[in-house]
Parts: structure tokens; sequence; C-alpha cells
């Protein structure tokens, strides 16, 4: 078991740099995850704390050993890769004891142990095949054990899982939380996928080209996104985002085709400022009463059908707003609706700088 | 079936007869009587004799030469693989500003046309002393052969993933033996091509070898050439028989290259 702490962690191609500045500290037992869109640099960062990128400056430690100029070997970590990565030419067996044989464990332990993560994970049936000869997440199960059974203190995950298709997705994600689960070990995981972050981490990392958005549990991530970008980024369906101006001494907000009272005191704001006021799809609900101070209100050209839900929009100003309400009682095409909101559910960012105006103690 | 494809399948079977045909008329040649092979119409039926076989084979020429060719082709395949892999694995896992030009480098000594080798290197042999030795052929070959299995290899090692690799870093293994336990077998599919091609390029190899032997390091095409010089009259027996004997080691490998393969990759045999 062990903490991982990277400090001004740097890693540049040439003079292109791809991770400018990164600190973290990931603590025991911690389940993190790393989350962002493609090319945002969670992997390379993972390669690094790996030790299968060079760190162009910057200190990583693992378990409170600066660890920058040591083989992969030697950092206590085992690595689960997205395309799986078994060796194809070895039978099942010998891809899990591959790592156990370098380092000279016995024939009869290796065996105990094999047997042991084989049962676990269910694979013994398939234990003389080689890779090619099983499904996909099959494969991915193997990986896991390859990783496990070498008792690791650092399990790294890079998008594990996506290459399997949607179902198979959803059932070795709960294997992954079960396993973390039962052996604790710290975890660090990447995933461009938010379902995944959001169910298996006790933080999320939120990365946006090389740099940290934000830091959180994904309670925290998601109910006080912390900037535009992770308020865009968490949440399906997407956050409504309309642009305002901020009016009368920072209590109301004026966009096209609306103007709403904003909670005095609670976000930090100036008369006159450009902002952009989100608001969730799943906070808003159809009032009747389009005279409530809390309401946007329209007519709807738009119903997506979802199963228990349906996803209501209708056109406001330039922008949309989307609402997600029950299937039972939704409206038409057509229909004029108004959609209210408790005043907590105001997200609202600077529009320039991107960053939540919401005071740091609410 | 539609037309079409009984079409394409005519077209395929008569493409196949095109190949085989004439491999198959040698193989019968190589059983024929002159009598049988000197008429003017061509006869598929006929008594089978092993005369041709026998004097090819009791010919102490050519079992030198078989000899002289085993040892040559598989000496210079082998210094080919161990000197060629590493270089085209090296070439291909750490590329740098150098590996197009190396590339290039590799194959142009293969534009080269051999008579143009042939003759200083016939010098500087007899100047060794190892002329018309087995040495001096399998050192000549060993330069084809490397370039050959660089060239051949090179591709093979850039298409394993990086990832497998990656892993059996994480799994402890330094440079070399991710090379030997890893790379090298999982690219193997592709790199038997290599080792079949320049098998085959080195046994068939003619001018080289006339150039540098005489009598002593004669290779089998040499010999088999030779059979061709008897007199006026051409003992096509005889020479299909040659032929014969000159194709076989090549098939040989490639079967037992094939299977080789396949026990690698495919189903376990225990389920």
């Amino acid at each position: 078991m062990a903490e991982i702490v990277c400090h001004g962690v740097n890693k540049k191609y040439g003079a292109h740099e791809v991770i400018p500045n990164f600190d973290l500290r990931v603590a025991e037992h911690e389940f993190i995850v790393f989350l962002g869109p493609s090319g945002c640099g969670k992997s390379t960062i993972l390669r690094m704390i790996a030790g299968l990128e060079a760190i162009t400056g910057g200190e990583v430690s693992i378990n409170g050993k600066i660890v920058n100029d040591l083989e992969p070997r030697d950092r206590g970590i085992a690595m689960v890769f997205q395309n799986y990565a078994l060796y194809p030419h070895m039978t099942i067996y010998d891809n899990i004891a591959f790592g156990l044989r370098r380092l000279g464990v016995s024939a009869v332990e290796i065996d105990r142990r094999v047997g042991e993560v084989v049962d676990m994970l269910g694979l013994k049936p398939v234990i003389g095949n080689k890779p090619s000869e099983l499904s996909g997440g099959q494969q991915q199960r193997v990986a896991i054990a390859r990783a496990m059974i070498k008792t690791p203190e650092v399990f790294l995950f890079d998008e594990p899982l996506s290459n399997l298709d949607a179902k198979l997705r959803a059932q070795m994600r709960l294997e992954i939380a079960r396993l973390h689960k039962n052996l604790k070990t710290t975890t660090v995981y990447v995933t461009h996928d938010q379902m995944e972050a959001m169910t298996l981490a006790d933080r999320i990392v939120l990365l946006n080209a090389g740099r940290i958005e934000q830091v959180g549990t994904p309670e925290e991530i998601y109910a006080r996104p912390a900037s535009l970008f992770v308020a865009g980024f968490i949440g399906t369906p997407a956050m409504n985002l309309l642009p305002a101006t901020v009016g009368e001494n920072g209590t109301r907000l004026d966009g096209q085709g609306f103007s709403l009272p904003v909670t005095p005191g609670r976000y930090r704001l100036a008369e006159g400022q450009k902002v952009v006021f989100g608001l969730r799809p799943a906070d808003l609900s159809r009032t009747s009463d389009a005279a409530t101070a809390h309401a946007l209100s329209g007519t709807v050209d738009m119903v997506e059908f979802h199963g228990d839900q349906v996803l209501v929009s209708f056109p406001l100003g330039a922008e949309r707003i989307s609402a997600f309400l029950p299937a039972r009682h939704r409206p038409k095409e057509g229909d004029k609706v108004s959609f209210a909101y408790e005043a907590e559910a105001m997200h609202i960012f600077d529009a320039a700088a991107g960053h939540s105006l919401l005071h740091a103690d609410n | 079936m539609t037309l079409s494809r009984i079409l394409a399948k005519t077209v395929l079977w008569l493409m196949a007869a095109l190949v085989l045909f004439p491999l198959l008329w040698t193989v019968l040649g190589a059983f024929k009587q002159t009598v049988d092979l000197l008429t003017p119409v061509p006869r598929l039926f006929f008594a089978p004799t092993l005369d041709n076989i026998i004097y090819v084979l009791s010919r102490q020429s050519v079992l030198q030469a078989l000899i002289n060719s085993v040892v040559v082709s598989c000496a210079s395949v082998v210094i080919g693989l161990v000197l060629g892999l590493p270089a085209a694995y090296a070439v291909a896992r750490y590329p740098s500003r150098w590996t197009e030009e190396i590339q290039f480098f590799v194959l142009s000594l293969r534009f080269l046309p051999p008579v143009a080798t042939a003759i200083p290197l016939m010098v500087i042999w007899l100047n060794l002393g190892l002329y018309d030795s087995r040495l001096s052929l399998i050192i000549t070959y060993s330069l084809m052969t490397i370039s050959i299995t660089i060239w051949l290899a090179i591709p093979g090692f850039q298409r394993v993933p990086k990832e497998i690799e990656e892993a059996a870093r994480v799994d402890g293994y330094g440079a070399y033996a991710v090379f030997f336990r890893v790379a090298l077998p999982v690219a193997s599919r592709a790199l038997i091509g290599a080792l079949a091609f320049s098998f085959v390029l080195i046994w068939n190899e003619f001018l080289i070898a006339l150039m540098l032997t005489t009598s002593e390091a004669k290779t089998m095409p040499i010999v088999a050439s030779e059979m061709s010089q008897l007199g006026m009259n051409v003992p096509w027996g005889i020479l299909n028989a040659a032929v014969i004997l000159l194709s076989l080691p090549p098939v040989l490998l490639l079967g037992l290259l094939s299977s080789f393969l396949n026990a690698l990759f495919s189903k376990n045999p225990n389920r």
C-alpha cells in the first residue's frame, strides 16, 4: 500500500509542453480517476507514474521514495492497458505467471498464487488457452489478473474498459470496484468516460490540456463544478449554459429571453460582469406557475425519449434549454411550458476566465 | 452459384494449373526414360524408372554440392538472423532521424548488380587464400542475408504492439529479455518470412557461387547446371531429377516453418 505524490511534474516533447505543472497527492488505499477528453494528457501522467514515459521536470514519489529515474519494475506498480497487451504467444497461465517468474518465485508458489487469482476472476476454464481464443472481457480479466498477482503497491489502469461493449463495460466496472474494495490497493485509473469516473472514484482529477481543472469527490465535481469546462464536461445530458450579464448590484442575471434573480451573497458578482449561467437539465421541473421567480418559459420544439425520462427542449434567445422530465407527464412538441428550479441549482461562471463564481463557503 | 462466381473460379483454376503444370511435368520427367522424354507427342503415361534419381544421387559431386549448399545456406541465414534481427529491432523500436537513411542504405546494397561485386570479391578471397571455400561463401552470402533480414524484419517488429513490450517492462523484464521473450516470438510470423526468403535466395544463388567456387565449395545450382553441359544430348531425365533435388529442401523448410507457426499461435492441442 502506498501514497503517490506528484510535485511540479512537467513533460515536454522537444519544445512542445504537454504537461506544464502537475501537482497531486494520492492517499493510501485511494481510488483516483484521471478524467478528461482525449489528448488532455491523462495517459501521459499515468505513464510517467508507471515509468514508461520519462519525466522532464518535477518529482514523482511512490511510498515516500522518489522514483523519477527508476525502471517500471522497481516502482512497485502493476498496470492494465487499454488493449489488454497480453502476450499472444503464451497461454493464459503463462501470461499471468510471467511477472512472478522474473522475480524468481518458486514454481509451487507461482502455481498457488495463479490458482488464487484465476479463481477470483473466474478464468479457470481458459487457463490453457492463448489470448486470441478469449473474448474481450476475458482478455481484460487476464490483464487484471496479471496485474493483481504481483500484489503491487499501486495499480495503474489506462482506459481498461474502452475496448469493451457497453454491457460488458458496466459489468467489468463493477468487478473493478469490488476488487478495490477487497484489496484496497492505491489505484490510479485513466478514463474519458465520466460514468466510469463517477462510479469508481474516491476522487476525480479532471484534466484539460495538461492542467488540472478540478480535484474532488464525484459528488463535489458534479454539484460544484469549479469551472465552465468541468460544468460542460460532467453530466449527461449536458448542463444548459446561457450567456448573461449581471445587473442590479449583482442580484439579477439578464440574458436573451430571461431575467432571473440571484440569491444575494451566494456568488461573487459585480454589476455589468459577463457571466455564463448554468442549469442541469435534471434540476429543472415543470411548473404551471409561469410567474414564479426561478423559472424559464418557452415553446417545446423537441422531445427526446430516454426511457423513464424524456429530454424536453425549447429555444431561448440564441441558446437552447433542456429539461430532464419524467416520461409519463411529458409535454408535446408545440406546448408552451415553464421549467422551475431551486435557487441553489444555479451555477454561475465568469465568461472570460471560466472559473466558478460561487463563494467557497457555500 | 452465380455466373460470375463460376467464371472467377474457372480463372483461378486456370491460373493454378498454369503454375502447377510445369512443376508436375518436371516431377514426371524425373521418372521417365529418355525414350519417353524425346517423343514428339508428350506422354502422360509411361513405365516409370528410378534411374535418373539414382544416377543423380550416386554422383559424388552431387552429394558434395548438396552438403555445401545446406551448410552455406543455413550458416548464412543464421548469421543474417543473429546480426540482422537485433539491428532491425533497434531501427523499428528506437526511431531516430537516421532511421529512414538506414533502411534505404540497407536496401540499396541490393541494387548493386551481383556481377559488379563478384569479381572484386573473387580477388579478395583469392588474396586471402580462402577462394573456393565454404567460409568465403558463407561470409559473402551473410552480407546479403543480413541486409534482407533487416529490410524484411523492420515492419515485422513495428507491428508488435508497443503496449505488449511495455507490459513486459512493468512485469520486470529488461530490454534484452523483452526482445528475446516478447518481441521476437510475437513478431515471428513476419520474421519467418524473412528467414524463408533469405534461405531460398541463397539456396538458388548462382552467379556469385559460380565466380567464387571451382571444385571444393561448389553448390547445388552450379552442379545442377553442369549436368546440362554433358554433351550434345541434353540428359533431360537427369536434369529433371536434379531440379527436384534442388527444389526439395526449400519446400521442406517452408513446410516445417509454417507448422511451427501454427503451433505457436493457434489452438491449444490439449483441449
